[in-house]
């Protein structure tokens, strides 16, 4: 598709080429370009194996396209004219934003073109048609992957013309999207040196992974949705959304209703758009490049600390000494602590799984068929608080495996050449760190939620509760293979026997939660239950904390 | 004949110059190394004469022609090498040589065949169709090495061409750069490396806070500095050699404490 569409476009430029733009150039340049996006890893969505894939790229392609179906599905299912075009053009111009944000941001904030084209002969001005055509099509191919089926769909349900006008809309929206993607980026660049502008994109790229995990879960639901309410009505702010302006001047053409509401959104959706690209191009754009190339000259400029002055103690370092109890645990301990929070390797791979945690919750407890309200209003007569309770730990004994590659394994050679005898020691480390980073502020918000449905009764039970989850979490640690954090490297087998860890923790979450829901027919027995719990916990700390070096895979 | 002439050049990176005024006047086949200390401005000054930063002040021009309104004609007649391996790594060398000859606009045969003889006599010609994201940083240099040199350029800049490479690789590449000399090829080269250095140059200019210290050859410096080797005269002219000692006397005190 990639190459059809820069068929199509170098033939359009071909006849508009004025002397200064050297078309040959241009065509290799846009080609390479374009060849070297087939290949690059997409940054959302990314495979857990790092085999090389063909073209990544065509599978980022599909699964845009599958969001585009399920889409056009809802627009076929039940939206009236005006509610799905403004739906579909919301969607479109968010997918969008985020897409060049994140995927993207490497190719554009890329200045390596600096050092290896501007050294070759060929003029600025060519380079810079090159990298024009070049975004115009990575643009268009998600455009199509985007919209080709609910374009469709539209076309389907509510006739040609309604389906020709939108066309157009879609590549206005298109177009602002790219204005809003320039806005973000300037915005970011200005407050913000290399570094953190890369840490800021990861953030992004975090959201739309978690995004993309529950989009594919609640918009396939949506269909069937029959309680929402479909009535649209235009109020003042509705001239502040594009998707709206988009949305009614497409409706203009389908009623061929011109009265003054609908001319003044056709006038938005055509002259907006266009007037802020044109802007672009011509004021913001160069500055911003320049600010670009300024930022990749400053790269060893890094930030200084005034001398004498320290750095405030890390969070991990004022809790290590309450739950540590020696030297090497705490360096297990707030290690993994550190690195879990500035490893973007170990974000990508295990924050969205805490985002599945509300997906499963929401599923569990109030997808029961009916009504929501009627859910709401009998929750708290029923056992369901035992859900909020255990459901976090599914997400996070997922860290377990994913805490122990990392990139730069090979720097876990320091537990090698320091005189280290207890390796358990930095593995119970890294285990607390774990359940004190990721459990305990979760669970204080389940029972903070919990507490306000069930009251005062559902103390006993997060208590037993916590306990049992950080027994779990340990025997699971404690059955598994033992590696030290964040000293595997990444592409080599992953996860072995990942079916039977995943089917021995529901077992065991299974049993326990079992046992908990079995004791609170008695009400003295859960509290009875606590210490049981934690000198359980205790025992396998303290196995694992005995753990020798035979023990430890390397 | 002067090759390049740079006269007065300045240039200011957010309102501070890291080129204060450099003075230099160089002959065809000469062999030039610059050197100075990280962030003393080599990169910068390389890059200006390359005609790939235009923002600058003072005159700089190459084969008589000045960089800002002849860039694409110098361009064509210069090879750059670049630092720290920068290189689309994703294409495959031979579809990278394909893409750089074709920028300089080589013909497919002459590109096809200097290729793959480029790269067999680096050793690499059994990697060729292999994706470069796998490669050593060694490897990716020869890549850059040939890359910079394919359209056979009249002037050679080379941008610490030496880091990374292993110990066999440096003295080819030595080799290879004292055969272009003879040539008659200019090379203008930027290294930390000083007994290369102080081997395979003519003329060696030292820079400090973007400003040429010394200028000569290695003789002439040795004269000026009454030192012994480049080591010595660099570290004296850059400031470090008292300092150094210094330092590493109060680095042991420290690990001793």
């Amino acid at each position: 598709m990639d190459k059809l569409i820069l068929k199509v476009l170098l033939g359009i430029i071909h006849v508009f080429t004025k002397k200064d733009v050297d078309f040959d150039r241009l065509k290799i340049i846009a080609e390479t370009k374009i060849l070297m996006d087939r290949r690059r890893s997409p940054a959302n969505y990314r495979q857990k194996q790092r085999k090389e894939i063909k073209n990544p790229l065509l599978i980022t392609l599909v699964m845009y396209g599958l969001l585009g179906l399920f889409m056009a599905m809802v627009i076929l299912a039940r939206f009236p004219l005006l509610l799905g075009l403004a739906t579909f053009h919301a969607y479109l111009l968010f997918m969008m934003a985020m897409t060049l944000v994140t995927d993207f941001s490497s190719v554009l904030l890329d200045t390596t073109d600096n050092v290896i084209i501007l050294p070759k002969p060929v003029s600025s001005r060519t380079l810079f048609l090159a990298r024009v055509v070049h975004i115009l099509v990575y643009l268009l191919q998600f455009t199509i992957a985007l919209a080709i089926f609910p374009l469709i769909a539209i076309f389907i349900k509510f006739g040609i013309i309604t389906g020709l006008v939108n066309i157009v809309m879609v590549l206005l929206t298109v177009a602002f999207s790219v204005f809003i993607t320039y806005l973000l980026y300037a915005f970011i660049l200005r407050f913000a040196n290399e570094q953190k502008v890369k840490d800021i994109i990861s953030y992004f790229q975090l959201f739309m992974t978690i995004f993309f995990a529950i989009g594919f879960q609640v918009f396939p639901r949506m269909i069937n949705l029959n309680s929402i309410q479909l009535s649209f009505a235009l109020h003042w702010y509705s001239y502040l959304a594009p998707p709206i302006w988009m949305a009614v001047a497409t409706e203009a053409f389908h009623d061929l209703n011109f009265d003054q509401v609908h001319l003044l959104m056709l006038a938005c959706a055509f002259i907006i758009p266009i007037a802020t690209v044109w802007l672009m191009i011509k004021f913001l754009a160069p500055s911003f490049s320049r600010k670009l190339a300024a930022l990749n000259n400053n790269t060893e400029v890094t930030k200084k600390t005034a001398a004498g002055e320290k750095a405030g103690k890390d969070i991990s370092e004022k809790i290590s000494p309450l739950v540590c109890t020696t030297g090497i645990e705490k360096a297990g301990f707030e290690q993994t602590w550190k690195i879990t929070g500035r490893d973007k390797g170990f974000r990508m791979q295990f924050y969205p799984s805490l985002a599945y945690i509300l997906v499963f919750i929401f599923i569990i407890v109030f997808n029961s068929g009916k009504n929501f309200t009627a859910t709401w209003h009998n929750l708290p007569d029923t056992k369901r608080f035992l859900a909020f309770i255990y459901l976090p730990m599914m997400s996070i004994i997922s860290s377990l495996p994913i805490v122990a590659f990392n990139d730069n394994y090979v720097a876990a050679w320091v537990y090698q050449s320091t005189p280290l005898t207890n390796p358990g020691e930095v593995i119970t480390g890294m285990l607390k760190s774990l359940l004190i980073k990721f459990l305990v502020p979760i669970y204080v918000v389940m029972f903070t939620a919990c507490y306000y449905v069930w009251g005062a009764a559902i103390i006993d039970d997060f208590i037993l509760g916590f306990f049992n989850n950080a027994f779990i979490f340990l025997l699971m640690a404690y059955l598994s293979d033992h590696y030290l954090p964040f000293s595997r490297q990444a592409n080599i087998k992953m996860q072995t026997g990942k079916l039977i860890r995943m089917v021995m923790q529901l077992i065991i979450i299974g049993l326990l939660v079992f046992a908990h829901y079995s004791a609170l027919k008695i009400y003295w027995l859960p509290s009875a239950l606590i210490p049981l719990s934690a000198f359980g916990g205790y025992i396998l700390l303290r196995s694992i904390k005995r753990l020798p070096w035979s023990k430890i895979a390397i | 004949m002067a090759v390049i002439e740079i006269v007065n050049l300045k240039k200011q990176y957010a309102g501070k110059y890291v080129l204060q005024g450099i003075n230099l006047s160089i002959d065809a086949g000469q062999v030039v190394g610059y050197i100075g200390p990280n962030g003393a401005g080599k990169s910068t000054t390389i890059k200006i004469i390359a005609g790939i930063t235009d923002e600058f002040e003072g005159d700089v021009s190459v084969f008589g022609m000045d960089v800002r309104r002849h860039a694409l004609e110098i361009k064509q007649r210069i090879g750059y090498i670049p630092e720290q391996a920068a290189i689309y790594d994703v294409l495959t060398p031979i579809e990278y040589l394909r893409f750089i000859g074709r920028l300089y606009g080589l013909s497919e045969e002459v590109i096809g065949t200097k290729s793959w003889e480029l790269l067999r006599l680096f050793e690499l010609s059994d990697k060729a169709e292999t994706r470069m994201n796998t490669y050593s940083k060694g490897m990716k240099q020869k890549v850059l090495l040939i890359s910079g040199l394919i359209h056979n350029p009249e002037i050679i800049f080379l941008d610490e061409p030496l880091s990374g490479l292993d110990a066999n690789a440096v003295i080819l590449v030595k080799e290879i750069l004292s055969q272009l000399k003879q040539s008659g090829k200019t090379i203008f080269y930027s290294s930390h490396i000083m007994d290369v250095v102080e081997k395979i140059s003519d003329r060696i200019v030292i820079i400090d806070k973007g400003a040429v210290v010394a200028d000569g050859s290695f003789e002439s410096l040795q004269q000026q500095a009454h030192q012994g080797t480049l080591e010595n005269i660099f570290t004296s002219l850059t400031g470090g050699d008292q300092q150094n000692t210094s330092t590493a006397k109060e680095f042991i005190n420290v690990l001793n404490s």
